[in-house]
C-alpha cells in the first residue's frame, strides 16, 4: 500500500463521509418519527388505521431497499413525479428505516409495564398525555440498544444510495479506485472510516444508555 | 347524595361472572374495608369504581355524576376525584419521588408548576420522605414506594382514595408505615375504599366492613360486630383462618 496515494484520497473520501452522516442521521430521525407514529397507530383500536400501518411495514420491509430505491429514483419519474437523487436517497432511507423502528418502537411500548398506564388511567391522564409523558419515555430507554443498531445498519444501508447517483462514501470510493486502480488503497480507506462512523455512533448510544440506567 | 355509588353493577370476564348485580353505597368521610379471599371479586370490585375495568352492566356514580365509556372527557373529570393506590405501586419509573408527586396535577390539571411544588413537599413531608424527594423508585423500598404513590394520589387532592391491597406486596416490617399514612388520612376524613388481608387495619380503621366471596357481599357490618360477632357462617370460616 502506498501511503501518498492514500493521504491524496482521504480528503476526498472524508468528504463522502459527511454525505454518508448526514444521510444516516436525518434519515433515522425521520425515521424514528415515522416509526413512532406508525407504531401508535398499529396499537390503536381503529382497523382500518391498523391495517394501513401494517400494510406500510410489510411492504417496507418485504422488500429490498435497493429495489425501493430503484421504484422512486427510476421508477417514478414516468408517473410524473420526480425527486433528486439526494431527494430520493432521503425518501428511500426514512420510509425503509421508520419501517424497522415502528416494529422496535411497537415492542418497546408493549413491554411498557401495564401498571403504568393504569396508573395514568387513574390520575386523569389522556391517552396521548399518558404516551408523552410516561410511556414514551420508559419505551426510549428500553429501545435504545435496538436503536443504536438500527443506526448502524442504516449508516451502512447508505452505501446502496450509490447506485443511484448519490456520492456518499461508498460512490467515492468506487470512483477513486475506477479512476486510479489502488483498490486496496481506496477500500482500505474506505473501511476504516466506516468503522471509525459506527464507533461514534455506538459510544454515543452506550454514553446514552448509561445516563439512562439511572432509573 | 353518596360519594361512591353503584347500582346493579356486574363485570364478566368471558364466560366468567366475576360479580353480579352489586349495589354498594359509600358516605362522604367514611372508610369502607373490603374483604374476602383470593378470586372473591373484591378487587375487580373497586377497579370498577374507578372503570380501570369497565363493568358489563349496572351503573358507578360518583359524586351523583355517573361514569359514562361513551364521554370520556367528562369520565376523565370524574376520575380525577377519585385517587388509586394500587397493590404494585406503579410509579413512574423514570421520574424522581417530586415528579411523581408533581407530575399529573401539572399534566393533568395544567396547575402552576410552583405551586404544586410548594403542595407536594408539604404532601411529601406528610408521608415522612422529604429526604427522599430526589431518589428515583428504584431506590426505594416498597413501603417507602407505596408512599409515594400515596402522595402522588393525593397531589390531586382528590375527594375519594381507592386502596387496591396496598400492603400486599411488602415486607412485613414495612406494612406498619403504610397502614399508618392510611390511618391518618382517614383521621381527616377521607372518603376511602380499601381492599385488603390486615384485619387489624379494618377493626381499627373502618366504619363500616364488607365480606366478598364468589362474587357475591356475604355479610357487612360495623366493625365491632363484624369481628366479634359475624352472623353468616362464610363469614365465621373466613375469620377464623385468617385471624
Amino acid at each position: 500500500m502506498d501511503i501518498n496515494v492514500m493521504k491524496e484520497m482521504f480528503p476526498v473520501l472524508l468528504k463522502g463521509c459527511l454525505i454518508t452522516m448526514e444521510l444516516t442521521i436525518i434519515s433515522v430521525v425521520f425515521g424514528s418519527l415515522i416509526g413512532m407514529v406508525t407504531a401508535m397507530l398499529k396499537l390503536s383500536k381503529n382497523k382500518l388505521l391498523v391495517n394501513l400501518a401494517g400494510f406500510y411495514t410489510w411492504l417496507f420491509r418485504g422488500t429490498p431497499m435497493l429495489l425501493q430505491l430503484f421504484v422512486f429514483y427510476y421508477g417514478f419519474p414516468y408517473a410524473g413525479i420526480e425527486f433528486s437523487a439526494f431527494q430520493t436517497a432521503l425518501i428511500g432511507l426514512s420510509l425503509n428505516s421508520g419501517a424497522y423502528m415502528a416494529e422496535i418502537i411497537r415492542g418497546g411500548i408493549l413491554s411498557v409495564d401495564k401498571g403504568q398506564f393504569e396508573a395514568c388511567k387513574s390520575l386523569g391522564f389522556t391517552y396521548l398525555a399518558t404516551m408523552k409523558r410516561v410511556v414514551l419515555p420508559q419505551t426510549f430507554k428500553i429501545i435504545i440498544p435496538s436503536v443504536g443498531n438500527e443506526f448502524i445498519t442504516m449508516l451502512k444501508d447508505t452505501s446502496l444510495v450509490s447506485t443511484i447517483a448519490m456520492v456518499e462514501v461508498m460512490r467515492t470510493a468506487q470512483l477513486l479506485y475506477a479512476s486510479s486502480f489502488r483498490p486496496l488503497e481506496v477500500f482500505f480507506m474506505t473501511a476504516c472510516l466506516y468503522l471509525l462512523m459506527t464507533t461514534i455512533f455506538t459510544t454515543v448510544f452506550s454514553y446514552y444508555e448509561k445516563k439512562l440506567s439511572v432509573y | 347524595m353518596y360519594m361512591i355509588e353503584t347500582k346493579n353493577l356486574t363485570k364478566s370476564f368471558g364466560s366468567l361472572t366475576v360479580f353480579e348485580n352489586l349495589n354498594v353505597t359509600v358516605k362522604k368521610g367514611e372508610v369502607l374495608v373490603i374483604i374476602g379471599p383470593s378470586g372473591s371479586g373484591k378487587s375487580t370490585f373497586l377497579r370498577c369504581l374507578n372503570h380501570l375495568e369497565i363493568p358489563n352492566k349496572g351503573e358507578v356514580f360518583i359524586e351523583g355524576e355517573k361514569l359514562n365509556t361513551k364521554n370520556r372527557k367528562h369520565m376523565r373529570n370524574t376520575i380525577e376525584k377519585v385517587g388509586m393506590v394500587f397493590q404494585n405501586f406503579n410509579l413512574f419509573h423514570h421520574m424522581t419521588v417530586m415528579q411523581n408527586v408533581i407530575e399529573a396535577p401539572i399534566t393533568v390539571k395544567h396547575e402552576p408548576r410552583e405551586e404544586v411544588i410548594k403542595r407536594a413537599k408539604v404532601i411529601i413531608e406528610k408521608v415522612g420522605l422529604i429526604e427522599k424527594v430526589d431518589d428515583y423508585p428504584s431506590k426505594l423500598s416498597g413501603g417507602q414506594k407505596q408512599r409515594v404513590a400515596i402522595a402522588r394520589s393525593l397531589a390531586m387532592r382528590p375527594d375519594i382514595m381507592l386502596f387496591d391491597e396496598p400492603t400486599s406486596s411488602l415486607d412485613p416490617e414495612l406494612v406498619g408505615e403504610v397502614l399508618g399514612v392510611m390511618k391518618d388520612l382517614a383521621k381527616e376524613g377521607m372518603t376511602m375504599v380499601v381492599v385488603t388481608h390486615e384485619m387489624g387495619f379494618a377493626k381499627d380503621v373502618a366504619d363500616r366492613v364488607i365480606f366478598m366471596d364468589g362474587g357475591k357481599i356475604v355479610e357487612e357490618g360495623m366493625p365491632d360486630e363484624f369481628f366479634s360477632n359475624p352472623k353468616e357462617e362464610r363469614t365465621k370460616m373466613f375469620l377464623n383462618k385468617v385471624l
